[in-house]
């Protein structure tokens, strides 16, 4: 065995020099350039430059991954590859698809070995993870029990809360922080029900942790699955129909927390509720009791502006009658006058009607009167006329015309003979003229 | 009316809700005033409560669960 010499140099070449011949040797071999490989993609993000990066991962036929490799996209490739594959299979490349791509390895002395995906075939299909999660939830919809757990109402403050996690794990720690240090005073109770949360164990451990809350559902308001983010090829142990099928028909409803936004599990669809992370989940349990706060001010508020706004409307209502009252009286009496006024301007005309009308009256009156007297008038100068006829008829002269003649002694007519005797002095009148005789 | 101890946050939130509704109608009589608003600031305390008052009864219960 060689001791080291601490006086000459040492046998040994700098990490450096071994990194640089390991990137000489991967330069040289044009095998390792341009390449189409088959690969599924895991846990695929975006940084702020706009670069993707992914673990491109290959599972034997038991599910178990048996390769992976990081690769990255190049922001300036990046949006032509996404949208080349988009427009080619309608879907945004993420998590879990299987993947043909071109790549190029690429190494780095400090950061590793990584591979440049250059392009994408979009006519591969769909990866297995995804292929499997469809699956899974294409048989929970034939069931008719995808939707029951979302169909839950959550209590208006959900304050009793049966966790699911792993004891002891930063994704529950980071939420009973959360919750217990709501700086609002809200209180929540909160009780572990302990399970492994990834591998092999997570599904019958989580099973068992349900069917625990289930036991004493009376005392909880909703449940809680969390852990901390991962890759998303640690997820794929949520991907299991007997575990969504059990949350999806769980009497209380379930908020799911189990990774980042970019893994979606099948758990992630049948959840009352589905949040980013462990975090996410307190402080969504801490807004619904924020809000009920609010609610409760705003109550409060609107106690205050009802008492106020039904005084000040009662006052409104009585200064308004008290204000009518003059102006009432005003009215009355303004009406009264102007009813009276119209009376006194009647008056003269009313007179001048019915004077009018008895001069009308009186007129016909005096005209008919002159019609009488006319008539009257009439009648006696026709009746004087026969009587003058008749007088003229028998007056003397007419008799003495015819011949006779009127003998009177003294002033006294002689109408038989012996009113006369011898010797008296008679006086004969005529038609014309007289004569004095002297009886015989 | 609910016995105010056995009520919880939702009979409780749900009847101060209709209370207010009937003081914000146009007709609330200025004589039930004083005994709607009493009522209100009850209710308010008990929602408050409901959400801010420790029950370490309940702590003590889910304590033991979880222990088991």
């Amino acid at each position: 065995m060689n001791q080291p010499n601490l006086f000459n140099q040492p046998n040994g070449i700098t990490l450096s020099e071994f990194n640089s011949r390991i990137e000489r040797t991967l330069n040289g071999d044009t095998q390792l350039f341009n390449q189409w490989v088959i690969a599924e993609t895991s846990d695929l993000r975006l940084n702020r430059s706009g670069h993707c990066y992914t673990e491109l991962i290959e599972k034997d036929a038991r599910g178990e991954t048996v390769a992976k490799m990081g690769a990255a996209i190049w922001a300036g490739n990046y949006s032509k590859l996404y949208n080349k594959f988009l427009k080619a299979t309608g879907q945004v490349l993420a998590t879990g698809m299987k993947v043909l791509v071109n790549v190029s390895v690429s190494y780095h002395r400090l950061y590793g070995m990584k591979v440049v995906i250059n392009d994408i075939d979009p006519s591969y299909t769909m990866g297995d993870m995804e292929r499997q999660r469809q699956e899974i939830l294409n048989r929970l919809k034939a069931e008719g029990i995808i939707d029951m757990n979302k169909q839950l109402p959550f209590p208006q403050v959900p304050q009793r809360i049966a966790i699911i996690s792993a004891e002891g794990a930063a994704g529950y720690g980071d939420f009973m922080n959360q919750l217990l240090g709501n700086p609002y005073g809200l209180q929540f109770y909160t009780c572990l029900f302990n399970a492994v949360m990834q591998g092999a164990q997570t599904v019958p451990t989580v099973l068992a942790a349900l069917d625990r809350i289930n036991a004493h559902q009376e005392l909880f308001d909703c449940v809680v699955i969390i852990r901390g983010g991962g890759a998303t090829s640690e997820l794929n142990s949520f991907d299991n129909y007997d575990l969504a099928a059990n949350v999806a028909q769980f009497p209380l409803p379930v908020i799911v927390g189990i990774g980042h936004e970019r893994d979606v599990t099948v758990l992630d669809y049948v959840a009352g509720k589905r949040v980013k992370t462990p975090t996410a989940a307190a402080e969504w349990l801490i807004l619904q009791g924020t809000n009920a706060l609010a609610h409760l001010n705003e109550l409060q508020d609107a106690v205050v502006t009802a008492v106020r706004d039904t005084v000040s409307q009662a006052r409104e209502h009585l200064a308004y009658f008290t204000s009518m009252i003059p102006a009432t009286a005003r009215r009355i009496i303004d009406t009264n006058r102007i009813r009276l006024d119209n009376n006194a301007k009647n008056i003269p005309v009313a007179a001048n009607g019915l004077i009018a009308n008895q001069r009308t009256r009186l007129n016909h009156a005096v005209e008919r009167i002159g019609d009488v007297i006319a008539v009257a008038m009439q009648r006696e100068r026709q009746r004087l006329q026969a009587l003058e006829d008749k007088a003229t008829l028998l007056s003397p002269d007419n008799t003495l015309k015819r011949g006779y003649a009127l003998v009177r002694k003294g002033d006294k007519c002689v109408t038989a003979a012996d009113q006369v005797h011898s010797g008296d002095q008679i006086t004969v009148q005529f038609a014309v003229g007289t004569t004095d005789a002297t009886v015989n | 009316m609910e016995e105010n101890n056995e009520m919880t946050y939702t009979q409780a939130v749900t009847e101060l809700e209709q209370l207010v509704q009937k003081m914000q109608d146009p007709q609330c009589s200025i004589d039930n005033l004083s005994a709607y608003t009493k009522r209100c600031k009850e209710l308010l305390d008990i929602c408050r409560k409901k959400l801010t008052a420790a029950d370490e009864q309940l702590k003590q219960v889910l304590a033991t669960i979880q222990q088991s």
